[in-house]
Formats: structure tokens, sequence, C-alpha cells
């Protein structure tokens, strides 16, 4: 037995050994590293709730709520909470209008692959549907209601063209923005895209306490450790717009393709910017499904384009003022000399015929933009070549976007310097003889000749448009007021100046001008009329595609001009006879409104 | 027959037994902070078992081990016939089956139970043998083949753990009685080759799959290694003192596993500290060595080995389960004797525990056996 009490002792130091390194990892574990696995247990229980914040409202110049929030009840069912699966597939698709077999399979194939992540039943309920739902909730575990924001637009479809949509965050647009999380929804045109940043909340966080499942516990064992934000709602950005203005702007279009932007010639605040056809904003509020979105980009009609900023045109005769200032104020011409319009003109060996086969006969600097005669135009660009025009086509913004904060396209202010670079070839006179009529390489945006016009009713200066008027915080703290900003001031003498204006008065109001469709009996409109050529490749049989498009450019009231109008009509034909009462109509509105608003300050 | 003496109340093994009370106290204690968000079902019936436990304790503690020698077969016997019975009408659970429910009331593991019977058939056996030498392999033959059949038996459940524990056991009384080097190195080729070859030829799939299973549990929801990060994780954050008793995060929001059977260690490092899994280890310690002891102080051969095979039995399911719980080795279903809840586990741990303390009472001669010797 002796032999055995020695073995005996062997065995205790194995023993003792094997303790120790079971004690020794422990005191690894608890009393060396204790503080970092004590870091780690609470992470473990620990879950951040994203509370997503509102995005801010977008109202028109007086308040007029354009795009608002509303909340949305979406419906999850967490797979390991449910007790009774057929039982809540049939209640759930009986409240909800749903399928049942494929609620069933969903939450059968989440237990499957033990999915612990909130499964998505429906979004957006209606109030019955959340009622029925919250009564009946205690016997149906396991299904969770979640509160979200989602855009309203109670216009309807007013405005879309310059509000835009929203839709799931890209991945480039993540990197650049640490407030936005992977499937929110951001501004992807328009004001929600330009006023992205104003518009996004700050999203606040709850901590929860959650076990090993990742479920919510209710004890308060674990309270201490927990920490909360509030959401912060995104800032109102305040439009310039006058929704009555954009309504009836969008309602005189009609079904015409076309664009009208009103601008205050004074500010630079655009009234309204109608554009259409245009698209409806709601199908974008939970973002937009595919086919909707198919159609919406293969349309040949384009909605998405907003024509009022991005649509490219050749301004035809409404360009007129341009050659008229440049000429006038470089010396080329005075308001006297006359040019013998026979119908056409002829330079070398080419020769530009005038709109009026007949000819103006002896046409001066009013005559010829009154009856908007092109023989004249002919004769001054010739003169005072393309460099003094290109000059004078940049000093009036052509060529560059206004910068208004929304897609817009810059268009072309042709110059021997631009055709060098673009084409490598030099510049021809015929082409400066046809840019003076605003054809040719001449594409302009309708904003950019309201802005042309605007100048010129202002006595020179070029004004950056504005769309936003004033920023304000969810807790009233002003963040943006708009002031006028000049972009440049238009090299021209006032007394010169005047002369065009005169002129454009005359366009409209006198016998025989070709915007006497715009003639208002209580206020002095002043325009420009506009017929310009299309030059189509494509040789569609469509008759449509080929006609003129028709604009007409004003403000008024010419004494103290207060409004700058455009009208673009898509192959309209004449912009004398289908523009022009487009823009009058605008006008009588915006008097109209102006009267009213008068009167309600008074009352 | 048993003769009752006061001799045996004046030897009774009180250090152990009152060892042994505290300790189920504890036990109990880490199981109602355990088991609390369950609604503290297994730690009512912990409770119950630790008390039946007592009283087979005690009952088996009083009778002569002499009945053991006498009836070792027997109790070999009839332990086979639970683990057969088990595998045909067993119930399942969790991929095994290694448990009879009993009336729907309770269920009995066999396969814990049998470790008893193995070290009371291997004391048997050398107990029987009288050589002096160390053991060669082929005098080993009969000994390896009575641990082969219920390493089988429980293998083809399959319940990995438990098996490689009757390994464990057996072997170290194999080796604590002495076998020729020559043998060991033999014996350890033809495991390891058997092994090798039953994993790659002779296992089906989803044997495989039952036997990963054992060796990386799949209540592991998310990934491999869950089990053994969140209890290292529970462990660890215990500190020094320990975060309270139900204070355990990781225990109240169930984030360790099995943390009322397996990984109940796991509940009582994080909630008690360093301080609180040190004094419980060391309590295990004083055990192993208590029994020890009493193996070094038992008269015959027999009470020798059995004494020690308990010891031993301890000695691993303390090593396996804590080893397994603080990340030291693979997880693998062993439970902490007494300290996690299980009825059977706890029914062996006690029945262990009475057989020393009745061989440690009977240490010196007593009256009626005199007489029973000759």
């Amino acid at each position: 037995m002796q032999d055995f009490r020695n073995r005996l002792f062997i065995v205790t130091v194995i023993l003792g050994l094997a303790f120790l390194v079971l004690g020794s990892r422990l005191w690894y574990l608890q009393v060396l590293k204790g503080e970092e696995f004590a870091k780690f247990s609470l992470e473990n229980h620990i879950r951040v709730e994203r509370i997503p914040a509102p995005r801010g409202r977008i109202l028109d110049r007086y308040g007029k709520e354009l795009v608002i929030n509303r909340t949305s009840f979406d419906i999850y069912v967490i797979p390991k909470d449910v007790k009774d699966v057929p039982y809540l597939s049939v209640s759930l698709s009986q409240i909800l209008n749903l399928d049942t077999g494929q609620i069933e399979k969903d939450i059968n194939s989440a237990l499957k692959k033990k999915s612990f992540k909130p499964l998505l039943i429906t979004k957006d309920i209606n109030r019955d549907q959340l009622a029925y739902l919250e009564a009946r909730r205690s016997s149906l575990p396991g299904v969770i209601i979640e509160i979200n924001n989602l855009r309203q637009y109670p216009h309807g479809v007013l405005g879309a063209s310059f509000l835009g949509y929203i839709g799931k965050v890209s991945v480039a647009e993540l990197e650049n923005n640490s407030k936005v999380n992977s499937n929110d929804l951001v501004g992807k045109t328009g004001v929600e895209k330009g006023w992205e940043s104003s518009l996004r909340g700050d999203d606040g966080y709850k901590q929860k306490v959650t076990d090993a499942l990742g479920r919510e516990v209710e004890s308060n064992l674990f309270q201490e450790d927990l920490q909360n934000k509030k959401s912060l709602p995104g800032n109102d950005v305040l439009l310039t717009i006058d929704i009555e203005l954009q309504r009836a702007a969008e309602e005189v279009l009609g079904n015409e393709a076309g664009a009208i932007v009103a601008v205050d010639v004074n500010t630079g605040e655009v009234l309204a910017l109608a554009s259409n056809p245009s698209f409806d904003p709601a199908d974008f509020i939970k973002g937009i499904d595919s086919k909707t979105w198919s159609n919406l980009v293969n349309d040949q009609s384009s909605p998405l384009l907003n024509r009022a900023t991005q649509g490219l045109y050749a301004p035809g005769s409404v360009f007129k003022m341009v050659p008229s200032v440049a000429a006038l104020n470089e010396g080329f011409i005075n308001e006297e000399e006359s040019v013998y319009c026979p119908g056409y003109y002829k330079s070398g060996n080419s020769t530009f015929r005038c709109w009026k086969r007949g000819g103006h006969g002896w046409v001066n600097l009013r005559s010829a933009i009154v009856k908007s005669c092109d023989v004249y135009f002919y004769k001054i660009a010739e003169k005072m070549g393309i460099n003094n025009l290109s000059k004078y086509m940049t000093a009036f913004g052509y060529g560059s976007i206004t910068d208004l904060g929304i897609e817009e396209r810059a268009g072309i202010s042709p110059s021997r310097e631009w055709k060098q670079k673009r084409f490598n070839k030099p510049w021809y006179k015929g082409e400066t003889i046809v840019s003076a009529i605003g054809q040719g390489y001449v594409s302009v945006t309708p904003l950019q000749v309201t802005m042309m016009t605007a100048a010129v009713a202002n006595n020179g200066k070029l004004l950056k448009p504005a769309l936003v008027k004033e920023i304000v915080s969810y807790d009233r703290e002003e963040k943006f007021k708009h002031a006028p900003i000049v972009s440049g001031n238009i090299p021209v003498q006032k007394r010169m100046l005047d002369l065009v204006k005169d002129a454009m008065v005359g366009v409209v109001n006198d016998p025989g001008g070709t915007g006497s469709g715009a003639r208002l009996k209580d206020m002095t409109v002043a325009g420009k009329t506009g017929t310009a050529q299309v030059v189509s490749l494509d040789n569609r049989s469509d008759k449509k595609k080929h006609m003129d498009h028709a604009w007409f450019t004003s403000y008024a009231p010419a004494e103290a001009p207060e409004i700058a109008v455009t009208v673009l009509i898509e192959h309209g034909g004449s912009g004398g006879a289908v523009a022009a009462p487009i823009a009058k109509k605008i006008l009588e509105v915006y008097k109209k409104l102006k009267e009213q608003r008068e009167a309600d300050d008074n009352v | 027959m048993i003769m009752f003496d006061r001799r045996l109340i004046k030897n009774f093994g009180w250090f152990l037994f009152l060892m042994t009370l505290a300790f189920s106290a504890i036990s109990l204690l880490n199981l109602y902070s355990a088991s609390y968000e369950t609604g503290l079902v297994s730690f009512k019936k912990q409770f119950v078992w630790v008390g039946i436990g007592i009283v087979t304790l005690a009952f088996v503690s009083f009778l002569n081990c002499k009945l053991l020698n006498r009836y070792a077969i027997y109790i070999y016997g009839f332990s086979l016939l639970l683990l057969l019975f088990v595998l045909v009408f067993g119930k399942e659970v969790a991929g095994s089956k290694s448990w009879i429910d009993i009336a729907s009331i309770a269920t009995i593991q066999p396969s814990e139970l049998v470790k008893i019977a193995v070290i009371i058939i291997l004391a048997k056996f050398y107990d029987d043998d009288y050589q002096a030498t160390p053991y060669g392999f082929l005098d080993l033959i009969k000994p390896v083949i009575l641990i082969a059949i219920p390493f089988i038996l429980v293998m083809l459940q399959p319940d990995l753990g438990t098996a490689v524990t009757i390994l464990l056991i057996a072997g170290s009384m194999v080796l604590f009685m002495g076998v020729k080097k020559w043998s060991v190195a033999f014996i350890l080729i033809v495991v390891l080759g058997v092994s090798f070859y039953s994993w790659h030829y002779s296992l089906k799939p989803y044997q495989k799959d039952r036997i990963r299973t054992f060796i990386n549990p799949s209540s592991d929801p998310l990934n491999a290694g869950y089990n053994s990060i969140q209890s290292q994780i529970a462990i660890g954050s215990g500190g020094v003192t320990g975060k309270g008793l139900r204070s355990g995060s990781q225990t109240q929001l169930r984030f360790i596993p099995a943390q009322q059977t397996d990984f109940a260690f796991s509940v009582l490092a994080e909630e008690w500290g360093f301080l609180g899994s040190i004094f419980v280890l060391l309590l295990y310690f004083t055990i192993i060595l208590w029994m020890l002891d009493a193996s070094s102080r038992a008269k015959d051969k027999f009470s020798m080995l059995v004494c020690f095979g308990v010891a031993a039995m301890f000695f691993w399911h303390v090593v396996v389960n804590v080893g397994m719980v603080i990340g030291l080795l693979p997880v693998a279903g062993v439970p902490l004797l007494i300290f996690s809840y299980g009825g059977s586990s706890t029914l062996t741990a006690m029945i262990g525990i009475g057989i020393v303390l009745g061989i440690r009472m009977r240490k010196f001669p007593m009256q009626g056996e005199a007489i029973d010797l000759g």
C-alpha cells in the first residue's frame, strides 16, 4: 500500500497543477482583463435604435404648405416572438387585407434562417387598420408597429418640377454625408436635393436593453447604462414661389409642353416656375417602384425634365434685345437710323430671309422691335460682328447657369473662341447674322430669357434668381433670409435701355405690334415675341415636331416694373398668337392676386 | 447485513458532509440567480434533486462497501441494461437519446450513473487481481472490455462529453494501478487509429454532425464560438468582486448559453467575481483532496480504488467543465458536478460522496466484520 501512497502524492501534485492552471486563467480573465470584458458586456446588451428625424417642410412665399410630412405606421413581425404563426398570419391578413399564405411563408422562412431582424409585413397602414390592430395587439405577440415620416404633397403635382422628388440614398451620397444612413430617403432633384442639408433633420437615438435574442427587455435592471438623444426636425424652407401664381401657370399650360417663368424684376425672386409635362412626386414617397420609374424615364415627353431651367431652345426673336442693346451701346446704330427691309438680306453670296416675306419697308430700332423685323437685326449684327454680340450675350447671362440652386443647363452663348474649341473651326459671318435673331448656335433656357427681361426692366441689373426666400429652423430660428444679389451689370446707358423698353411697350401696345395678344386694359405690359425655328434632325412624320417654338417674354407694369414673365410653348407655332395670350393670363392673375392681398392687408 | 455501530457516527466524515451541504447551498443560490428570469423552474427542481441527493448520500454512506464489492457485477450489469434501454426507449433531446422519462415527472440520464458502476467494476477487477508489477496489454484486456462496453453505448446515444468523461475516469484508475510503458503507447495508438478511421470511413455524415454538435453545440445561434465568447465575456466582466446576485447582465439577459447547466460556473464568475469563482474552485480542490486522503487511508484495495475513482470523477468534471467555460477547452456537454442543474449528475455526485464517506468511516475494523471475515 506504501507504493500507492507514493502514487497518491504524485496525483495530488497533478491535481494542484491543474487547479493552478484553472485559477491562473480566471486571474487573467477577471483581474487582468476584467475592465475590458466589462465594456464588452455593456455593449452586448445595449441596442441603439434610431429615431428618424422628419424632413423640414417646403412652403411657398406666403407660408402655404407645399411639401409636408405625415406619420406612417409600418408593420413588422419579430418571427421568434410569434406564438402561433398560422393564427397570426390569418389575423394580420384579415386586418391588413393581405395574403395569408404569403405572410405565413415569410415568417416561416425567417424562422428557418434564425433571423432576428424584424420582418416587414407592410408599410403605411391606414387609421382604421391601425385601430383594429392596436385593439388586438395583446393577442398577437411578435407584431411591431413602427412610426415613420413620409412626404406629403397637399397641392398634388403642383410645382413638382422644381420641388423635386426624394429617393433612396445612393452609395456616393452616403459617403458625402455623415447624417445619412443607408436606406434613408434623400432629395434627388429640385429643392429637395438643392436644399437637402437644410431640410434634413438630425436623427436621434434611443438605447434599449436587449436580451441575447435581441428582444427588448422591460426590466429596469440595467437602465442606468442607457443614453438617449432626441431627433431634431429639419429646417423649413420658404420658397419665393407664389403657389397661386404657380397654379395659374400650370393651368394655362394645360396639355401643352412648355414652360412659364415669373420673376420679381427687383429682387430676382422666382414667383412661378412651371414646366409641363411633369410627374407626380407622390409616386416617390416610399421609394419609387421600378415600373413607374422606367415609365417616367422612357417617356418620350421627358416629364422629369424641368423645361424652365433645363430645357434648351433657340430663343428666336425674344433674343433681339441683346443685339439692340449691344449695337446701341457700342455706337453702331442710333434710334433714328433706318434700314430698308425688302423681305430678305444679302451678305456675300448668302441670302437671309425676313420672317415677313413681303418685307417691312423702312424700319428703325423701335419699329424693328415692334414688328420683329429680322433684316434690321441681320444688318446691325453684320455691322458690329460676333465679338461685340457675344460680349452682350455673356453680360445678359447666356451661356452660364443662373445658379438658382436646382438642376439647370447653361445653354450656348456662341463666340469665336467657343466655336474654335467646340468644332475646331473658324467663325463665319453668316453665323453672326443668324445669332442676332436667336437662331443658329444660340441656345437658352426660359429662365435665362426671363432674367434678361428682368435686367432690361430694372435698368440693367442682371439678378441672380432666387428660389428660396427664407430658411427657418423647427424652433423658429431664422437660418437664412434672401437678399437680392446682382450677378452683373449690363454695360449700357439708361437712355439707350429706355429706347429698348419703349419698343417693348410698343410690341404689346402699338397697332401692328407682334405681342398685342398680351395687351391688358389696366396695366401696361412690355414684351417681345419669338418664334423659333426648330431644326429637327429626326425625320419623324409627326408634323407637330417640326412646328416652331412659341416664345413670349414680358414685364409689367411698364412704368414701374414688378414682374417679368416668360412663356415658352414647344412647337406651339407663332409666339405672338400662342405665347403672348398665355403671358397675359399670368399677368392678370398676378395683378388680381396682388390686389386681393392688398385688400386683405387693409382689412 | 448492516451492523449499526456508534463508531460509525463518531467516524462519520462530518467535514465532507457539511462541505457538501454548504456546496449544495451555494450551487442552489447560483441557480436561483441563473433561473430567475425563467421563473425559477430549474431552481425548484434542483432543490428537490439536492434533497433526494442528500438522502441518497446518507443512505449510501451507511452501506458497507463490502456489499458494493460483492454486488459489483450486478451493479455494472444493471447500469448496462439501463444504457441499452435508453438507446431503445429513450427520450431524444437535442439530437441525443440520453434520457429516460419517469412517468413524465422527471427524466434521468443513465450515462451519468454509469460512471459510478464503471468505478466499482474496475475497483473490483483490481481487487480480485493480485498482480504486483505494472500491467501489460494482455493483462488489461478484461478492464478494457469493461470500459469499452459502456463507452460505446454512450457514444451511440450519442453523448461524446459523457463518453469521454467515462474514459478519463477509467483511464486515470488504470494508469494509477500501473501500466507498462509500451502498453500505454500501444493503447494510445489503437485509440487514435480507431477514432481516425471511424471519423473518416465509418461514421455517417449525420453522426459526424452530431459529434460536431457536441464539440460545438447547435444552440449556438449566431456563429461558431459564440457560446465560448459569451461565457468568457461573462466571466471577465465579473472582475474581482463580481456584479452581485441577480445583477449579471450576461446572465440575466441570457447571453450565457446553457447557463443553468453546463455554463453555471460562468454565472457564478460573473456575479461573484474572481473571489467567488476561486472560492468554489478551492472547495472542489478540498473535496478532491479529502477523497484522496480517504483513498490513502482505506484498509483494502477495493476501497482505495473506489475513493480514487470518485476523486477522479470530480477532478475530470471540474477540469473539463471549467476548462470549457473559461475558454481553455472546446465546448462539450460536461456538467460541473452538483453545481450544474441536472438530477442525474447531482445524484451521481451525491452517491459518489456517499460511498467515499462510507469507506472513510469504516477505516477501523469493526465488530461485525471480524465475524464476517471468518
